[in-house]
């Protein structure tokens, strides 16, 4: 009987990996349920906006801190791309990877509280989600986006302790990123939509 | 009666097509407002569209997926050491 390349004869079963594992095509799916309820929100919006009698923002509310929040939106973005580099160093096993990681949370956790103090002043300034379509609008979709956030930081958290533990493998950290991404990504189009 | 039939529904089709108006109702034929039409008939388009390429997107994917690993080259791997990794545990 001929050999493999590793010298053992052939005919044991080969044990393939899955095309996509469990938990990417899962979340790959959560996500596509998660783009479409933004987009929905998204579509609200921009109606409600072109229905606005008067322009929008509408006269005698506070107006969106624009520039403070471009400031913000950098730090998202930036977190994406040093999860992407982190996962680049978690692929080839460098120990830099915790490091990244940990920067690519930071940063998350920044964009979270930034817009927690974003918040506060807008209320202070009288924008409620009671206060008018543009208050209402505004904690409908950032609020949304603020609850995905929050919920990438913790899945996020969860990845940084089992790689500590040395107990992170790419099927855990993959569906991770996807959903990080995703946070990151649909943060661009709520800013342009509400913001500007 | 399969004649008579077709002949049937090709009628309906064109006292239909003769039929049909703008629809009072559909916001995006009567809306006073320019802008507000325009902003229905983008998020239908918009709405119409991201499904459709997330579904395309992600068959296309999946299809180019399955067809690299079908193009690799295939080893067989003993049991015995499979056994020790665990099932895909801890693969980089």
């Amino acid at each position: 009987m001929p050999d493999d390349a590793l010298g053992r004869p052939y005919g044991i079963p080969v044990r393939r990996e899955p095309v996509l594992p469990n938990g990417v095509l899962g979340m790959l799916i959560f996500v596509a349920t998660e783009i479409m309820f933004f987009s929905g929100l998204i579509s609200a919006f921009v109606i409600g906006k072109s229905n606005a009698i008067g322009g929008w923002p509408p006269p005698g509310q506070p107006r969106l801190p624009i520039e403070e929040t471009a400031l913000n939106t950098a730090a998202l973005l930036a977190s994406g791309v040093v999860l992407y580099f982190a996962n680049r160093a978690f692929k080839k096993g460098a120990p830099n990877t915790k490091r990244l990681l940990g920067v690519s949370i930071a940063l998350g956790g920044f964009f979270v509280l930034f817009q927690g103090a974003e918040w506060v002043a807008l209320i202070g300034q009288g924008l409620t989600l009671t206060s008018g379509q543009l208050g209402g609008f505004f904690y409908l979709l950032v609020g949304a986006h603020a609850l995905h956030v929050v919920a990438g930081f913790i899945i996020l958290l969860y990845t940084y302790r089992r790689l500590s533990h040395d107990e992170l493998d790419r099927f855990t950290f993959w569906p991770a990123q996807i959903f990080w991404y995703f946070v990151v990504g649909v943060w661009p189009v709520l800013y342009w939509q509400v913001y500007l | 009666m399969r004649r008579l039939l077709g002949a049937w529904a090709a009628s309906a089709v064109v006292a239909l097509a003769w039929l049909a108006d703008t629809a009072s109702a559909c916001p995006s034929c009567a809306s006073p407002l320019e802008e507000n039409r325009q902003a229905f008939v983008d998020t239908t388009i918009f709405l119409t569209v991201v499904p459709l390429t997330l579904i395309g997107g992600m068959v296309w994917w999946i299809r180019r997926r399955l067809r690299a690993m079908e193009d690799a080259p295939q080893i067989s791997v003993p049991d015995s050491l499979l056994r020790d990794a665990g099932p895909f545990s801890k693969g980089r």
